[in-house]
């Protein structure tokens, strides 16, 4: 039973980490939210591979813990530094309604979860519906924000999401596949933050809205 | 070595050759002759399945069955046209003093590097290897897209990248939901992600879970693919791209996306029967067609009417595809191969005019190009007839073999209105091109010399491109309609 509430708190920590990301507009704040978020993420694999003795998603763990909640916030910090932009602006929709909105995103993500077989410990079914909620609100964000680092944090959530899935609901995938994941995510983070430096560097913003000129 | 193995080895090796940079010459040979014998191994192990001995390697996780090797084979020919037309591209345009180091490390670095991923695409068996190559085509090519350093180009890349990428969490979700839904049945380790494993299985698939997995991963990897209502990256990248990148991503990716596709469509078609996946690409299919329409009738930019014409012809493929039946599965693997052949000439055609112009806006173009630039302009008006399929060019015969399968199937009313769109495609892409080739000149802007056009290897290409393409019109050679035959057995899950 214990286990079973652990993988819960986890997967609601997850969830309300992904809502505060889109309450507030520091970016920094944003950054360590999404770290805090892959931090609960690996405290999942961990708690799986304990209770039913899956040692391979010990290097699951570990990969995300390291990759996650280190590697990648760290990286993204630095990118913010060097072109010195913390805030996000005034985003399309404001924040208690951008609240409401994902509050009726999780009702969504939730109402589908209903339609999964209901699984050993009776988690299953929260845990992907903590994780379509997730893939919903980063939708959303990706949306409604205009700064690059935001949509690359909404893109990482989706993506903390899918391993929720993938560590909570199946015996878990493949080391080889897992490790390929890894490596791309990391260079595609990379590539991501190289983008945002050379567009700070042409248009001295990195407001994604003025991106604007290619219509029709 | 196993063969598969080295059709991968070759690009990867070129890749990193033209990645450290060095002087031009050596470059120039060895990407044309690294995407040339890449091309030859990939037809050699097309060979060897014809013969009766599938290729695997790496514990089945790459195998090549009847659909991995013709979109193999296609992929290594648009690699082998893009290498040699890329070196042509550079050429000129270092000719003109606008090649950095940068610029010319980043080509002959990435174009092998997509033609690699792109053929690890198809020849993945396992979903997650699937997912990998797939991710590896968009990091190829994002630097290809920003390539030229503008405002635009970045802004492309960027959309691109972000859609892309969001694209891909949705594939990998579905992936993640489709192994979720075999729990139990697809075993340990590794090989549980294999395709062939899947299908082996797939009766006992739980079908919310399937279902639910098969439209995240039809909408991701359709996202890839161009397919509406996520093609909104395509005009803009294959603007910016240049021209030999362009062709990649409009034959190779779409080729390779579509793969992706009819994997996920097999495995749902064999557990919850064709009707969900079905229905869901004919109606995404459908959707790319229609959308594509508007598009080209307001169009201002060739190589954005390019693109919409690429979505048209995802969208045909898609609704092939949907439409069920083996009659429309050989229309649609046909017209893959006929749009390989034919989509080339078009992107080369258009890029060489771009390139004459140093932009490629209508405006900038003007009309009447035929008597500034013949043989390109005569080109580009024959790519128009060849790609909008019209008669007595191959793809004609493609699309009708479509249309007809889709008359006699369940689906009679959307066939009338694909057809009635097809038509509308025609004339808005004939009258585009036909006014940019033959139209009058009208102010002086029209009747001023651009840079002439030269006899080079990219000109070279470029006709060569064009006659392959008329040729595969009268005559298809035996191997490659026996691929097709074998492509179209896998599809429509004969043994």
């Amino acid at each position: 039973m214990v286990t079973s509430d652990l993988l819960i708190l986890c997967a609601a920590g997850m969830l309300v980490s992904a809502y505060l990301m889109v309450g507030q507009k520091a970016l920094f704040t944003a950054i360590r939210l999404y770290s805090v978020q892959s931090l609960l993420l690996g405290i999942v694999a961990v708690t799986m591979a304990v209770s039913e003795s899956r040692h391979e998603l010990f290097a699951t763990a570990a990969i995300t813990v390291i990759l996650k909640a280190i590697v990648i916030p760290w990286f993204l910090m630095r990118v913010i530094d060097r072109i010195g932009i913390h805030r996000e602006i005034e985003p399309f929709l404001n924040v208690p309604a951008s609240l409401l909105v994902c509050v009726g995103l999780t009702v969504v993500g939730y109402r589908v979860s209903t339609g999964f077989p209901v699984g050993a410990r009776n988690v299953s079914h929260h845990l992907i519906g903590v994780a379509l909620s997730m893939v919903l609100i980063g939708l959303f964000l990706m949306v409604t924000r205009k700064k690059a680092i935001t949509q690359i944090l909404a893109l990482l959530t989706v993506e903390n999401a899918v391993f929720l899935v993938a560590v909570g609901v199946t015996t878990g995938m493949p080391l080889v596949v897992e490790l390929g994941i890894a490596f791309d995510v990391i260079l595609a983070v990379l590539v991501l933050g190289i983008l945002v430096h050379r567009i700070v560097d042409r248009f001295e913003s990195m407001d994604v809205s003025r991106l604007s000129k290619l219509k029709g | 070595m196993n063969l598969l193995v080295w059709t991968l080895a070759v690009p990867l090796v070129t890749a990193a050759i033209g990645g450290v940079g060095g002087p031009r010459k050596l470059n120039e040979t060895v990407m044309v002759g690294g995407l040339l014998l890449t091309f030859g191994l990939s037809v050699a192990t097309a060979r060897q399945f014809l013969a009766g001995v599938p290729p695997a390697a790496f514990g089945d996780a790459l195998r090549a069955d009847g659909l991995s090797a013709l979109v193999l084979v296609l992929c290594g020919f648009v690699g082998l046209l893009s290498a040699t037309y890329g070196v042509g591209y550079l050429r000129r345009n270092e000719a003109r003093a606008l090649v950095t180091p940068r610029m010319r490390r980043e080509f002959y670095g990435l174009i092998p590097a997509y033609v690699f991923a792109m053929l690890l695409v198809a020849v993945s068996n396992n979903l997650g290897i699937l997912w990998i190559a797939v991710e590896l085509t968009t990091l190829a090519s994002i630097f290809l897209i920003t390539f030229h350093d503008r405002d635009t180009s970045l802004e492309a890349g960027w959309k691109f990248l972000v859609l892309g990428s969001l694209g891909l969490a949705f594939a990998l979700l579905g992936t993640v939901l489709l192994f979720a839904a075999g729990q139990g049945h697809l075993g340990e380790g590794f090989s549980a992600l294999h395709w062939t494993r899947f299908m082996e299985v797939a009766p006992l698939l739980h079908p919310f879970t399937l279902r639910l997995g098969v439209v995240f991963a039809l909408i991701g990897y359709g996202t890839k693919a161009g397919l509406a209502p996520m093609h909104t990256w395509k005009p803009d990248a294959y603007r910016e791209a240049p021209s030999p990148a362009g062709v990649l991503m409009a034959v190779g990716m779409v080729n390779g996306a579509l793969y992706c596709l009819l994997r996920i469509h097999l495995i749902s078609k064999a557990s919850l029967g064709p009707e969900f996946s079905g229905g869901l690409l004919l109606t995404l299919g459908l959707l790319s067609v229609l959308i594509a329409m508007p598009f080209i009738l307001i169009q201002w930019n060739l190589k954005r009417l390019l693109a919409y014409s690429s979505i048209e012809h995802v969208g045909i493929m898609a609704v092939g595809v949907g439409l069920g039946g083996e009659a429309a599965a050989f229309g649609a693997l046909l017209h893959m191969t006929y749009h390989s052949l034919a989509k080339p000439v078009g992107f080369f055609s258009a890029g060489t005019l771009a390139q004459l112009h140093s932009s490629s806006d209508l405006k900038r173009i003007g009309v009447g190009t035929i008597s500034r630039a013949p043989i390109t302009s005569v080109l580009l008006m024959l790519a128009a007839l060849m790609i909008t399929g019209s008669p007595p060019f191959a793809l004609f015969f493609s699309e009708m073999t479509i249309l007809r399968a889709g008359f006699l199937s369940a689906h009679p009313t959307v066939t009338s209105v694909f057809l009635a769109a097809l038509v509308v495609l025609f004339c808005g892409i004939v009258y585009q091109i036909g006014h940019v080739v033959l139209g009058p000149p009208r102010d002086p802007a029209d009747r001023r010399v651009p840079l002439r056009e030269r006899p080079d290897l990219g000109m070279g290409t470029m006709i060569a491109a064009a006659i392959l393409a008329i040729a595969s019109t009268f005559y298809l050679p035996e191997p490659l309609l026996a691929l097709i035959r074998a492509a179209t057995a896998v599809v429509s899950g004969r043994p």
